[in-house]
């Protein structure tokens, strides 16, 4: 039973990783139909500045990583995405894994092919006991960051008027610029939105693994973009539901799958991708088949 | 004939637009100035919808569009609002998600002077009574009749001074119809231009200072309000 | 009067006609000139070449599907990597076999066969695949298409890696695969594959989706099964990718799973978006020029020679200027450099085949 409940704390705890880095692709795909696979280099470049920088104090470090984020975040929507504003999601697409592809190996340039490490809060890579149950000190953390997050990416949204036009231009881009919000604003604040969410993600990452290298980004934004696809990507909350549901099932199969199988939880949760995507191609949380918007 | 820094309102002068090299508008010109309601009827696909998607530029086009003497070429859609320019697209598209209030705040957005959005939401909110009631309710749970006045009132918190609609009644019940009008005439009589593009002649041409019959892509009649009688007339701008 | 505008008649219906056959031709002649080219040239260069046929044949099977469905496909690599496995299996000495990869069925443990039939069932493996998770997957369009597929990739990927009954133990490789195919063979199989795809494109499957691709509404109305053909299609193509897996093998001689992953579809993709994913031209036209410039780039990189000018580019930014190419073609010129035609050689493009490029995928 202890069992049970320490891989459900960290199986909610991966969920709510994998929902956030969802969270990030879905927050840009809703306003202008990007499925952005080089945010896992975002979250990259998040973890060097992290790795680079942890000598200087957490509260000098952290704001850097963040910094670096949105900046590599709203360069890519300049140099790139900008510029494609016809093209179709399917193309974008390829777009964004071109640029990923291209990042990795920059990064290969600039910080060499082997892992760069430092002990970033190594304290919370800790368990405590409680009640007979370990938890891992960094899934509380984890939870609690995405929480307090997810609180204040709504609070946002719903009371503050850029993130009502953020909404709106989500929800209906053309009739939002018809009605007179300013497209480029817009679009810039997901970037910059996606880049926060992108820093926090590789906050996590970064404590768990110690080290980074040049793909760092790459397995978890895999299974974030699969996941927000299955969520249901059209809606901000699909993205998040879909993200957090792959992280939790990619945890428990790690958990709980006999000692042969283990190896094959990636399989199971691909197949589960596409027994999903048969059923609701438009997403977990739309009702019926809904319209496929892509 | 004014010369061109003291017109005021909105000029259209050879519009022409094309999907994929297939012309849908070819050629058109009008006004409408402060204080006038000028309808744009045709059958289906004659090229009305285009016409007011164009001059907000939300399609490319060629032709020469004025707002008040200024030249709005190449502006994007969120810019020409600003330049005193709103548009009630067809089928209403509010944003179903959000509250009432949110939606009406969200016209705003465009407001050249944003220290009266107060006085502007009164204003709305007189016009029609039905969206004070219904603040906090979800825009999408909203009537069509309720949604049109929720978008015509949206549109007019950026404090325009063209107000063009396309389709106002679309899917609505004769009385909504009705209450939209009246709140149109209100609109008009303040001293706004108003543009109406609809499907459903009679009504348009009986209401608006002028009529404008739009057949595959150019303007072939100018219809007074008195000729909402003539049955000829209407034939002829139906199937002629 | 009447003869000249029947002599003209004839002549537009006789190009008409043989066009398209033309173009076959041209594109045939294209890579066999490239391939004797760098015959004269040393070893390491019909190396590249080789491997750069390969990944023709990828590309054209790739091509194959989605210049036609117009779906987006992330998981045409799965068959490769079943056609290259296969291969390996059938291939490796067998007292070699026994010591690598202890844990196979014992089935697979015996089989073995001379590598051209090796490389046909490897054909025929991927095909197969493809044809048991098509009626799944072609129902799906867009996004979800490609995300479906990327997961049909990924289940690949992980049971190749781990399961040992079927390959290697875990993070280590076939090796041992002969070496018996050269330059020259290859090409032949390069060039047979462009021709069943271009004999393929005649095909009514393929015609069919091709007029589905450009108005989906009106197809379905004329009671066409969409995904029926598109299963076809990539049943298809899955045999083309299977068959280029089985080179693959067998030119780097060393098969591991990590290899057929999402590099492999990068690069494979990137090549088709460069040359054009709406033609067959396409396919042939991106694998040449992408492979050119690589190789350009890597002699850069080592340093060259040009009328007594030493260039080099610094290390590791070969892949970045690959990468920035792809980039920015799909910026400025989505339909790649063929746009979409069929290119005739040294004639003007012939008009292209039914179904113009859409403006918007």
């Amino acid at each position: 039973m202890n069992q049970f409940i320490q891989s459900l704390v960290d199986a909610i705890s991966a969920g709510a990783v994998l929902g956030l880095a969802a969270l990030a692709i879905g927050l840009v795909f809703g306003v202008i139909r990007l499925a952005n696979f080089a945010t896992g280099e975002i979250i990259t470049a998040a973890a060097y500045s992290l790795i680079l920088t942890w000598h200087l104090g957490w509260y000098v470090s952290i704001p850097i990583s963040i910094l670096v984020a949105v900046g590599i975040s709203l360069l890519m929507e300049l140099a790139v995405f900008s510029r494609m504003r016809k093209a179709g999601p399917a193309t974008l697409l390829i777009a964004s894994f071109g640029l990923s592809f291209l990042l990795q190996r920059v990064y290969e340039l600039i910080f060499g092919n082997n892992v760069r490490t430092a002990p970033v809060a190594s304290e919370l890579a800790q368990s405590v006991e409680v009640g007979g149950i370990r938890i891992q000190m960094l899934s509380v953390t984890t939870i609690v960051l995405t929480a307090v997050l997810l609180i204040a990416l709504q609070l946002f949204l719903t009371k503050t008027s850029l993130g009502l036009q953020l909404k709106a231009a989500a929800a209906d881009f053309r009739t939002a610029r018809l009605v007179g919000i300013p497209a480029g604003r817009v679009i810039g604040l997901s970037f910059a939105l996606s880049g926060i969410l992108a820093a926090a993600v590789a906050f996590v990452l970064t404590v768990q693994s110690g080290a980074v290298g040049p793909d760092f980004g790459v397995r978890i934004t895999i299974l974030a973009l699969v996941g927000a696809v299955i969520g249901g990507i059209d809606k901000i909350s699909g993205s998040l539901a879909g993200g957090f549901v792959v992280g939790f099932a990619t945890s428990m199969l790690a958990a709980w799958l006999p000692e042969g199988m283990t190896n094959f939880k990636d399989a199971f949760v691909f197949v589960l991708v596409i027994a999903v995507l048969l059923f609701k191609p438009s997403g977990l949380l739309i009702k019926g088949r809904g319209v496929v918007r892509t | 004939m004014s010369t061109a820094d003291t017109r005021q309102g909105l000029h259209v002068k050879d519009l022409e637009v094309a999907y994929n090299g297939v012309p849908a508008v070819r050629g058109v010109s009008f006004e409408v100035n402060a204080g006038e309601a000028v309808g744009l009827i045709g059958p289906n696909g004659a090229g009305k919808s285009s016409t007011l998607l164009a001059i907000m530029g939300a399609t490319p086009r060629s032709g020469l569009v004025t707002v008040h003497g200024v030249d709005i070429a190449g502006l994007a859609p969120e810019k020409v609002v600003r330049t005193g320019l709103a548009l009630v697209p067809e089928g209403r598209h509010v944003f179903t998600e959000l509250s009432v209030a949110d939606n009406l705040r969200l016209g705003a957005v465009a407001r050249r002077d944003k220290s009266t959005f107060k006085e502007a939401l009164e204003y709305v909110l007189d016009l029609f009574p039905i969206l004070r009631d219904f603040g906090h309710r979800q825009a999408g749970l909203l009537s069509g009749g309720q949604q049109q006045q929720l978008a015509i009132g949206r549109a007019l918190m950026s404090d325009p001074d063209i107000l063009m609609l396309d389709e106002p009644s679309l899917g609505l019940s004769p009385t909504a119809v009705d209450s939209v009008f009246e709140a149109l005439d209100v609109v008009r009589k303040a001293g706004k231009a108003v543009l109406i593009v609809e499907q459903r002649a009679e009504f348009t041409i009986a209401f608006s200072n002028r009529t404008y019959v739009l057949h595959d892509g150019v303007i072939t009649l100018s219809l007074k309000p008195e000729d909402a009688e003539n049955v000829d007339v209407l034939t002829e701008a139906y199937f002629g | 009067m009447s003869n000249t505008t029947s002599a003209k008649a004839t002549t537009q219906s006789l190009r008409w006609r043989l066009g398209p056959l033309w173009s076959l031709v041209s594109l045939l002649l294209i890579v066999v000139a490239a391939t004797m080219v760098t015959t004269m040239f040393g070893k390491s260069l019909q190396v590249q070449a080789q491997y750069a046929l390969v990944n023709l044949v990828i590309v054209v099977a790739l091509q194959l599907f989605i210049g036609t469905s117009g779906v987006l496909s992330f998981g045409h690599v799965a068959f490769v990597a079943m056609g290259a496995w296969t291969v390996g299996l059938l291939t490796i000495d067998p007292t070699l076999k026994k010591n690598l990869l202890p844990d196979l069925f014992p089935f697979l443990m015996d089989a073995q066969a001379q590598w051209v039939l090796a490389v046909l069932i490897g054909g025929l493996v991927g095909g197969l695949l493809a044809l048991i998770v098509a009626p799944v997957l072609m129902r799906l369009n867009g996004l979800q298409a490609g995300i479906a597929t990327f997961a049909l990739l990924g289940v690949v990927n992980v049971v190749l890696t781990y399961w040992s009954s079927i390959g290697p133990r875990s993070g280590q490789s076939m090796v041992g695969i002969p070496e018996v195919l050269d330059l020259k063979l290859t090409m032949l199989f390069a060039l047979g594959s462009i021709i069943v795809a271009w004999l393929f494109q005649r095909t009514r499957p393929s015609r069919l989706l091709r007029a589905a691709r450009e108005d989906g509404i009106a197809a379905a109305a004329s009671g066409i099964n969409i995904v029926t053909q598109r299963v076809i299609v990539f049943t298809v193509s899955g045999v083309i990718a299977g068959v280029a897996g089985g080179l693959f093998a067998l030119t780097n001689r060393v098969v591991q799973a990590s290899q057929l992953f999402v590099e492999m579809t990068f690069i494979t993709l990137a090549m088709l978006v460069l040359g054009g994913t709406l033609s067959l031209s396409g396919a042939v036209i991106g694998t040449l020029v992408f492979s050119a410039i690589d190789v350009m780039l890597s002699n850069l990189q080592s340093g060259i020679d040009i009328f007594g000018l030493s260039l080099s580019i610094p290390q590791g930014t070969r892949p970045i200027i690959l990468g920035l190419i792809l980039v920015l073609m799909l910026m400025f010129k989505a339909t790649g450099l063929t746009g979409g035609r069929e290119f005739v050689w040294p004639f003007r493009t012939v008009r292209p085949l039914p179904g113009n490029p859409p403006t918007n995928e």
